[in-house]
């Protein structure tokens, strides 16, 4: 008989239990009956994370979140579309944080502050301060959650360079010289001659991304609000110089160590050579280090180590243009006398919502995001390759196991994650031009400009008086107070 | 004879291997492709289908749901871009038409007038009607009084123009005359637009088979007492039909095929197979192995429609069938 | 054009023309009109819609004579005396043709004005072509698109006319060819783009040993301007020539046998035949798919974008994909006045193709 009360009591209790889970299941759903459409573009990477968890999200929250997708080449001009229209089939985005000035500026973008300000899971301040300061911000607002951290870093073949008694480069010209040495030898032990550096150099494809890594150790050196590609107090173009000159030159001679196609290589095109053992050298975003793990691609395991991007001992004397060696005072950040400009270029994939739809909408979407953002999710995310999110928290460097249950070995995570903690530690880290109509300065004028300076077209000092002048005229024709408003702002600069 | 047989075998070589390098590249692991040529599966390479398993398995619906789009898209706007290019194009090539500039002009003002309603929150459908009502209001009117002085080549030549303009220059207005019709994103919009953007190639192809055919057949039968659409249907289209089939195969590929103009009008439920090949060259580089997948996959079902029509071009079937 | 008799002008006519032109003008006039006025403006994306400021013909200014004419016309050098010799024996060959007119028959005002302007156009492109193909000039979209055009479509008509007459033969296994020609043409045309990077690679594509032992190890054709449009060619001609294949294919095909076997019973030789029945029979249906080639190559851009991103350089950047990258970077303007600027030069050359050579050509058979 005892037996049986306590039988019914635990029932009764586990019913209870139930039904107060029950209840407080259907508190806990504040987005019960809200849809929203999120668009990026067609994955796996990227895309992949985001449907994986919008089933969960809905679990916990009643939202449904469709992701759709687009190819990647025409994202932008579908999310400027469909908000300079007044379409809103999309309530938020997740893309490359350097269009969002042009997005910002046109008011298709909620000021996402208070939402952060009031939100304790998302663990703001665990992101990384380059991120969060300066790629997630706009004119002092937040306009961007950080999904994913990108910036430059340079690859290197760790069993090559050690046999060649070769350290891996600290200055472009130390890269020349390692390359140099390497090009032509059997890296990958098929008998024939390798590359000494693999740097894709196609046009209309990441060209233009991997420029600023070169010329701006040379052009930036106080620091993120310094700017490296105008100047702050007259939005001259700083390009006319002898820096960025040398940079040009740089550029050029790399291709002397790479392989024969690397003006119409993509950068998908590289890193299938590197990882392929045909490689020295590389530069490219953090994605080389989840692809060289992954035997279906690679054969070059635990070989390959990352270090900071390049920098320079000489900076260029802004009044004058020309270089000046580094001291104390002109480059506060430097290394052993070195000057690093890790370009955060593109930024990271970041999640906007847009600011035309419903309050419940937004909501809804900042949670989404805010959902992916957390670490329970995100330090997961970043150790998978094909989620093609990079690291960008701090406690992602902190815990090593995620790493090594991806199928990195405990060296390659430490290598990985340490030229990565460098670069983000730097405060001399450069953002992304981000002003207005960037693409223009950058995809539609610098981009063949450099692939014509390639084909011998132009002189280093041609082609920078063309990207000079062109520069100038679009920001003539935009408006020159604008475009230096929009600039400082993106810098972070009070005035 | 010999001589034939070998510059055919050599052009059939020179086009089945690039399509052979599809089908072995679509069973390569990204290793294998990455590591230099590899030629013949199982011999120095192992096939995989990992790149079959991502795109059908792994993703749900990725693949297939596209690809109903496409074939209804495709199929819807091929027919009627046939329908109506073909009457349209016979009506070219048997009647004089003499339209008269003043009412083009006055047509294109009511076009005009027609979008500015609706930009004006008139019902699209009143809107239309009352633009309708103004152009058959000017034409019985003042149009008699106009002189005219255009030819069927000229509607011919205008119509084919509208094919000039690359798609970036109207893309931006054709996704707000959508928008203002609330259609973006619905089969309608895309079968719309690639009906008109095929009519023209519709109308100059079946043209020029049209002509061909002796007009005394025709005259024969109208002694007889058959009409016009009787005509057209037992006789002309019979008569052409070797000319219609490869039209339609055109129409169908070139709407099958469409990126562009389809990538903005529509949305996750409309997306057709085009965006799905681009989208595979994204942050990282051309995914070969799922390019050719998708490629192989697209072009399979327009392959046995081809080998299935491919009878109907053959000389002489449709010809004696209308005889007996 | 032969008038019909008057009683066939019923009024099925319009029912059987008019959905086709309707249809057609839903689509046309509206975006025609809109982007002629966003040609002539700035336009700057605000909140909920967008601002269009009107500022002239600037946009062309600029791409004629301003920053951009160095991208879309090229850059200019004088000419060589072998450049100077081609222009001249054109401009002559010109001025004999006008005589002619004049002097003929058929002369009317009109004609003589029309003419006047074709030549007047004609010659400037000429020029266009020989100073940026000269000494230190480089050729810009304009000009490479101009390549693109003729060097394509006379391959492609010259191969599948070829393909085409050597089908229609009696062989064994002509239906299986009739099939597999048709295959290029079915791949959507960015599928083709990859695929020809793929087979054009030399470090990792198919020909790759090829190259290897052509000592070609240390080079990549795809680099090198000429090579490169040579390349963009061939791709744009495995696609197309199907095209113009079952086109001419199916005119050949439609040939009555009746009329054949009268030519035979006639006792026609192998010319006469070739003369009298096959030419009248392909050439209204070359004309139209040349024009169609024309028209639609004009248009060039997912070859050369997927397959060399317009590079080395602007080598093979057409005027589309110029267009398309300035419309990427939101410069809406811009390239909607070089879509004008195209449709300028391919309805001319479309134009010139109609009236003077289809024109000739038909009256000739």
């Amino acid at each position: 008989m005892r037996k049986v009360t306590s039988v019914l009591l635990i029932v009764l209790l586990a019913a209870i239990s139930l039904v107060s889970t029950g209840i407080s299941y259907s508190q806990d759903k504040p987005f019960e009956g809200v849809n929203i459409t999120v668009l990026t573009f067609d994955g796996p990477q990227i895309a992949e994370p985001l449907q994986r968890h919008a089933p969960e999200f809905q679990e916990l929250t009643g939202a449904q979140v469709s992701v759709v997708t687009v190819p990647f080449a025409d994202l932008y001009q579908i999310i400027l579309t469909d908000q300079a229209t007044g379409t809103y089939s999309y309530d938020a985005f997740v893309f490359a944080p350097q269009w969002m000035v042009d997005f910002a500026n046109a008011g298709y973008l909620e000021d996402l502050t208070p939402y952060v300000e009031a939100d304790a899971d998302i663990q703001w301040d665990d992101i990384a301060p380059f991120f969060r300061n300066f790629s997630a911000m706009y004119n002092e607002k937040i306009y961007l959650i950080p999904l994913d951290g990108d910036f430059h870093m340079v690859y290197y073949r760790t069993d090559v360079l050690a046999e060649a008694g070769l350290e891996p480069p600290k200055t472009w010209d130390e890269y020349l010289v390692v390359a140099a040495a390497l090009n032509g030898q059997d890296m990958n032990g098929d008998g024939e001659g390798d590359y000494g550096s693999c740097i894709s150099k196609r046009r209309s494809a990441q060209a233009w991304q991997w420029f600023p890594s070169f010329a701006s150790p040379f052009i930036q050196s106080l620091g993120t609000e310094q700017g490296a590609f105008f100047d702050t107090t007259t939005f001259e173009p700083l390009i006319n110089n002898e820096g960025f000159v040398r940079a040009l030159e740089i550029y050029k001679e790399t291709g002397q160590y790479g392989p024969p196609d690397e003006e119409t290589l993509d950068v998908g095109g590289t890193r299938t050579l590197f990882v392929a053992g045909r490689c020295a050298l590389s530069l490219d975003w953090g994605d080389i280090g989840s692809l060289a793990v992954d035997p279906e691609q690679s054969i070059v395991q635990d070989k390959v180590g990352a270090v900071i991007t390049p920098g320079s001992t000489e900076v260029i004397d802004r009044a004058t243009g020309e270089l000046v060696p580094c001291t104390p005072e002109l480059c506060p950040y430097a290394v052993d006398g070195v000057n690093h400009a890790p370009v955060a270029s593109f930024g990271g994939w970041s999640g906007g919502v847009s600011s035309g739809i419903s309050q419940e909408k937004k909501d809804a979407a900042y949670a989404f995001f805010s959902y992916v953002a957390q670490p329970a999710q995100a330090n997961v995310d970043v150790t998978i390759g094909k989620t093609g999110f990079n690291p960008y928290r701090i406690s992602q460097f902190q815990d090593l196991t995620p790493w090594l249950a991806g199928g990195f070995s405990e060296k390659a995570a430490n290598d990985y994650l340490g030229a990565i903690r460098d670069s983000l530690n730097n405060p001399n880290m450069v953002l992304d031009l981000r002003v207005p109509q960037n693409q223009r300065y950058q995809q539609v004028v610098t981009d063949p400009i450099l692939s014509q300076f390639l084909a011998g077209e132009y002189t280093a000092e041609e082609a920078a008086q063309e990207i000079s002048d062109q520069w100038e005229e679009i920001t003539e024709e935009i408006g020159r107070e604008d475009q230096l408003a929009a600039y400082i702002a993106s810098l972070g600069i009070q005035k | 004879m010999i001589v034939s047989y070998i510059l055919l075998l050599s052009w059939t070589f020179l086009v089945l291997f690039p399509v052979y390098w599809l089908f072995v590249t679509a069973f390569k692991l990204p290793i294998d492709v990455n590591t230099g040529p590899k030629y013949l599966m199982y011999v120095d390479f192992q096939p995989s289908d990992h790149a079959w398993r991502e795109m059908f398995v792994a993703s749900g619906d990725l693949v297939t749901r596209p690809y109903k789009n496409t074939a209804i898209v495709g199929f819807i706007s091929a027919v009627l871009a046939l329908i109506l290019g073909s009457g349209a194009s016979y009506a070219l090539s048997r009647f004089t038409f003499r339209p008269k500039p003043g009412l083009v002009l006055a047509f294109v003002v009511c076009a005009v007038l027609v979008i500015l309603m609706v930009n004006l929150e008139v019902p699209w459908q009143v809107a239309v009607a009352a633009g309708l009502g103004i152009f058959v209001l000017v034409t019985l009117t003042i149009g008699r009084r106009l002189k005219g002085s255009m030819t069927n080549d000229d509607i011919a030549f205008w119509l084919i123009s509208q094919r000039m303009l690359p798609p970036v220059a109207v893309l931006v207005p054709i996704y707000i005359l959508f928008q203002n019709f609330g259609l973006l994103n619905t089969y309608t919009a895309l079968i719309v637009t690639y009906t008109a953007v095929n009519l023209p190639l519709a109308i100059w192809f079946t043209r020029d088979y049209f002509k061909s055919i002796p007009i005394e057949l025709e005259e024969s039968a109208f002694i007889d007492g058959a009409s016009r659409y009787q005509v057209l249907y037992k006789i002309v289209l019979p008569l052409s039909a070797p000319g219609l089939v490869a039209t339609f195969l055109i129409v169908l590929i070139f709407a099958w095929n469409e990126y562009t103009l389809g990538l903005f009008l529509s949305g996750a439920d409309t997306q057709t197979m085009p965006m799905l090949v681009v989208g595979q060259n994204a942050t990282r580089g051309p995914q070969w192995w799922n390019i050719s997948v998708l490629v192989l996959v697209m072009i399979a079902p327009v392959v046995v429609l081809s080998i299935v029509l491919e009878r109907f071009i053959a000389r002489g079937i449709l010809i004696g069938a209308v005889k007996g | 054009m032969e008038e019909p008799p008057s009683h066939l002008n019923d009024r099925s006519r319009y029912v059987l023309l008019l959905p086709a032109v309707l249809v057609v003008l839903f689509l046309s006039v509206f975006p025609l009109l809109l982007s002629i006025f966003t040609s002539l403006s700035k336009i700057r994306f605000v909140k909920g819609g967008f601002e269009i400021e009107y500022i002239g013909l600037k946009n062309y200014e600029k791409l004629l004579q301003g920053s951009g004419q160095r991208r879309f016309l090229g850059r200019f050098d004088d000419p060589t005396t072998f450049g100077w010799i081609i222009l001249m024996v054109f401009i002559a060959v010109m001025i004999y043709w006008l005589f002619r007119y004049v002097t003929g028959p058929r002369r009317r005002l009109f004609g003589v004005l029309m003419r006047v302007i074709t030549i007047i156009i004609a010659v400037e492109l000429l020029w266009l072509v020989i100073r940026t193909s000269s000494g230190r000039g480089l050729p810009g979209t304009l000009v490479v698109t101009l390549i693109f055009v003729f060097g394509g479509v006379a391959a492609q008509y010259i191969l599948g006319l070829f393909l085409a007459l050597l089908v229609t033969q009696n062989l064994p296994g002509k239906r299986f060819f009739r099939v597999v020609f048709l295959l290029p043409m079915m791949i959507t045309p960015v599928g083709i783009g990859f695929l020809f990077r793929m087979l054009t690679d030399t470090l990792i594509g198919p020909m790759a040993p090829m190259w290897k032992v052509a000592g070609l190890y240390n080079f990549s054709w795809v680099n090198d301007p000429a090579t490169a449009r040579l390349a963009v060619i061939i791709g744009d001609t495995w696609q197309w020539t199907p095209f113009v294949f079952i086109i001419l294919l199916a005119a050949l095909e439609g040939l009555p046998t009746e009329t054949v076997e009268a030519a035979l019973v006639d006792g026609a030789n192998r010319q006469q035949m070739f003369r009298y029945i096959l030419l009248p029979q392909i050439i209204p249906v070359s004309t139209t798919v040349i024009l169609v080639r024309i028209i639609e190559a004009f248009k060039i851009i997912d070859m050369p974008n997927a397959l060399t991103g317009g590079g080395p350089g602007i080598a093979t950047e057409s005027v589309t994909l110029h267009a398309y990258n300035l419309w990427r970077g939101i410069d809406l303007g811009t390239s909607s006045a070089l879509a004008y600027c195209l449709l300028f030069v391919a309805t001319f050359v479309a134009l010139v193709f109609v009236n003077f050579i289809r024109q000739r050509l038909l009256e000739s058979i």
